[in-house]
């Protein structure tokens, strides 16, 4: 626990990221923190208002061009949540056709699954939805608990990346859409999370620890997706990157246009995000995710500091609801008490311990100087 | 004005959750204890649990799991498959269900239904009758998941069950099972007429209108389905609902 | 602490489940020096009234829990055949009750069922009948869920919590001080349950 007093404690003079959130966080003269700097250069490489409108519909003409004799001209997830939410709103004005895909990873909340059925039935899209085996899904998410990794999220942040991929491909379409944005996502430390592309990291923590064979579980990698995107031509656009992202009426744009229910908090459409980022991060890892979610919203001027300690001062979890989603994520992972909370005591390791994709030469060294003649022939795109 | 029920029905297999059409080609649905949690949010009426493949292969039910997934449910739950005995149906009913629902014993074992009835009243014991059409075009009664043929006509059997003391009958059509295309009505129909005791419609059921139908033209007590609360729509992906309208007589 | 009282019948894993899900603490259990130190009661059943009693007085429950409920005053919810219980008689099996209640417990009459079937088995819409520490904050047109063949027949109004309409009205709660019964079920009735047992749970034990 820390003190505000201890000398190494440091929080930022603009937003609450601190030297907890990222024990290497930097600070200029003014005590400004880096990720303020990082914020305000991803925003300068934006386009927004009119000119970020006119972007967004040049691209949708190549969209609509591209996919015309096709079902579906777009791809796009969908979880409930507000960004992906927002996504399928933009792609209906922008007038695209797009496929929407669920991933069902067995944690989904009754709101995520209302709010998904309003906005397909309310926009008129297909849905499509990857189910995955629990068994397989429960037994990686236990590996990974064991392994003590920080990333636990990345098992399905890379399935779904694999499967939007892989179903681009298969129904050759050209353009996802992505609700991945700069206004509330840009500041992420890099000791909170690993590359959702890496697939061996994946498959070497499940070896570890897993028990279950994985026969269904989708994986992708990094050749993989460079051979849909470069051969295939499979890009992803972040729309919301073009556009004014102000959450505050974005929601409410929502709520009245396709009926979205609020959970309260980010990702709060899966019981199990609720549980990891209200429970396993704080505690075990001591990250408290708010800090890099509420810095953003004040460094694009959406609340002010104060709004955001407001906010940080109230209880991460409601402890009514902590216990009841106790006794379900032990109930869905079959695993006791004791066993739980042994997981939590043991000490965080690093993706890092575990393999992890590498550029082939420096998984050979000595095929390094095959890899200079490969490029010469065939440079990266 | 009485509130009809809409029972959502879960079928299990190896601890996780399928639908089949016409009860074959079972497709993976999802988890089952998260599935019954979503069901409980959207305070469905009532929900039947099938481990449908039990009795074919000689298994009784895993008590364990469907207690498990019971404790999500704070609405009746009813629960079928591999009950042969008395001693079956307590543990089920001592598990956290509300009703059991037997199919396959019954063609050995009629007297099983009022030993479990003298216990726990006739209204837990729920005898379930799948029919489909046999090679000659007439209804009959099939037992094993639909493999094996009994010879039995729907409504003279409906009648001995009712005889034998059962509290409800649950009507499966396997020729509509999974199809959209609405229920058998004349087979709702035909069975409703023969018994005083409370029908439930299964089979085929795409959307509102297929419910209320099964009522005002089929006779049906109450309404379950399958393929419509855990698909979006025919043809497109799994996403549980359940309507918000309540259905009335 | 809450004990659910064990006496061979009822639905107590969804009652415990209920109550662990609103964050009530509540033992299922037949010992009765366990009963006796918990704050409140309930008192499950399903089933048939005479092999309620029969358990009653088998497990020599019936005299413990006449004290402890008339005399100590202690709170007590039954639930369905439990609430039926407490009536002095029942028309299934010709038996006498508990006697805690001025009533009878009766099967549904022909003339008023209008043709409808028995047993009477569904979510029904309960009709409020005075103030009544159960229904506090009660979500609005409160429903629950019923299964039984027989209900309570009261002769004075004022121990009548709440109505119902199955062909004719019927009483589907009552309250006598410290003695609760409900003729459905609230560990089924989602909602609605959850607030009923949730308010069981704070009610304060007579002086």
């Amino acid at each position: 626990m820390f003190n505000t007093s201890d000398q190494s404690y440091r929080q930022c003079a603009l937003s609450v990221m601190d030297t907890i959130a990222d024990p290497d966080i930097r600070f200029d003269e003014k005590g400004i923190c880096n990720y303020y700097y990082e914020y305000k250069k991803a925003e300068a490489a934006l386009h927004k208002g009119d000119e970020g409108w006119a972007m967004l519909e040049k691209i949708a003409d190549e969209i609509r061009e591209e996919g015309k004799n096709k079902p579906y001209d777009c791809i796009m997830g969908l979880s409930g949540g507000v960004d992906s939410t927002y996504v399928a709103y933009l792609a209906k004005q922008l007038g695209l056709r797009p496929l929407a895909v669920h991933f069902d990873n067995g944690w989904n909340s009754e709101l995520a699954v209302m709010n998904i059925e309003n906005i397909i039935t309310k926009l008129g899209f297909d849905l499509f939805t990857y189910v995955i085996d629990w068994n397989e899904f429960k037994d990686i998410q236990i590996a990974y608990l064991k392994a003590s990794v920080v990333d636990i999220e990345a098992i399905t942040d890379h399935a779904i990346l694999a499967t939007l991929y892989r179903l681009a491909g298969e129904k050759k379409i050209k353009y996802i859409l992505s609700g991945t944005n700069v206004q509330t996502e840009n500041t992420l430390p890099k000791s909170w999370i690993f590359n959702k592309h890496d697939h061996i990291n994946i498959q070497s923590i499940h070896k570890a620890y897993g028990t279950l064979p994985l026969k269904t579980f989708p994986f992708s990698n990094a050749k993989v997706k460079r051979y849909y995107q470069q051969v295939m031509g499979v890009r992803s656009v972040s729309v919301i990157n073009y556009v004014d992202y102000n959450k505050k009426k974005i929601k409410e744009l929502i709520q009245r246009e396709l009926g979205w229910r609020d959970y309260g908090g980010k990702h709060y459409e899966s019981v199990w995000t609720r549980f990891y980022q209200g429970y396993i991060l704080p505690t075990k890892f001591k990250i408290d995710k708010r800090k890099a979610h509420l810095s953003d919203l004040i460094f694009g001027g959406q609340i002010t500091k104060e709004e955001a300690l407001e906010e940080l001062k109230m209880p991460i979890y409601d402890p009514a609801q902590f216990k009841i989603d106790f006794d379900f994520v032990l109930k869905k992972l079959g695993l006791t008490e004791e066993e739980f909370n042994a997981i939590m005591q043991a000490p965080p390791r690093s993706h890092y311990d575990f393999d992890y994709e590498k550029p082939i030469d420096v998984r050979y060294p000595a095929l390094k100087p095959f890899k200079t003649i490969y490029r010469t022939f065939f440079p990266v795109k | 004005m009485s509130q009809v029920r809409i029972i959502p029905v879960l079928l299990l297999k190896n601890g996780g959750l399928y639908k089949t059409v016409r009860f074959k080609n079972a497709r993976y649905v999802g988890d089952p204890i998260n599935t019954v949690k979503i069901f409980n949010e959207k305070e469905a009426d009532e929900l039947v649990l099938l481990d449908f493949n039990a009795s074919q292969e000689k298994r009784g039910p895993d008590f364990k799991k469907i207690s498990e997934i019971a404790g999500e449910a704070f609405m009746p739950m009813g629960y079928g498959g591999g009950i042969r005995t008395l001693d079956d149906a307590k543990r089920v009913f001592d598990g956290g269900f509300e009703k059991v629902v037997l199919n396959s014993i019954l063609f050995e074992d009629l007297s099983i239904i009022e030993q479990i009835g003298n216990i726990y009243g006739a209204q837990a014991v729920v005898a379930s009758v799948d029919v489909k059409k046999s090679l000659f075009g007439k209804q009959k009664v099939y037992g094993q998941s639909g493999t094996r043929g009994s010879g039995l006509d729907p409504v003279e059997w409906v009648r001995q069950l009712e005889g034998a003391g059962a509290g409800e009958i649950f009507l499966n059509s396997i020729d509509r099972d999974g199809t959209w295309e609405g229920y058998d009505i004349d087979l709702v129909r035909e069975v409703s007429k023969a018994v005083s005791l409370p029908v439930i419609a299964c089979g085929g059921a795409g959307n509102i209108q297929d419910l209320k139908q099964a009522i005002h033209e089929g006779g049906a007590s109450a309404v379950a389905a399958g393929s419509m609360f855990v698909y979006q729509k025919k043809g497109m992906g799994v996403l549980i609902s359940f309507p918000a309208e309540k259905l009335k007589i | 602490m809450l004990a659910i009282i064990n006496y061979g019948l009822g639905n107590l894993t969804s009652i415990q489940n209920m109550c662990r899900r609103i964050g009530v603490e509540a033992m299922i259990t037949d010992d009765p020096v366990l009963i006796g130190k918990a704050e409140r009661l309930i008192l499950p059943g399903v089933g048939h009234f005479r092999k309620g009693m029969e358990n009653l007085h088998a497990s020599g429950l019936k005299p413990f829990l006449d004290k402890l409920v008339l005399e100590e005053k202690r709170p007590i919810l039954g639930i369905c055949l439990g609430a039926q219980l407490m009536t002095k008689h029942s028309e299934e099996g010709d038996v006498e009750g508990l006697g805690w209640v001025d009533a009878n417990t009766i099967r549904f009459r022909e003339e008023g069922l209008k043709g409808l079937k028995v047993p009477h088995m569904g979510w029904r819409e309960i009709i409020l009948q005075g103030s009544n520490p159960l229904w506090e904050n009660l979500p609005a047109e409160p429903r629950f869920y019923f299964v039984h063949s027989y209900h309570f027949d009261f002769q004075r109004a004022d121990e009548v919590a709440a109505t119902a309409v199955y062909g004719a009205e019927f009483v589907c709660a009552f309250r006598k001080g410290n003695v609760y019964g409900t003729q459905f079920h609230p560990e089924k009735s989602h909602k609605f349950g959850m607030k009923v047992l949730e308010n069981f749970s704070r009610i304060k034990a007579e002086p």
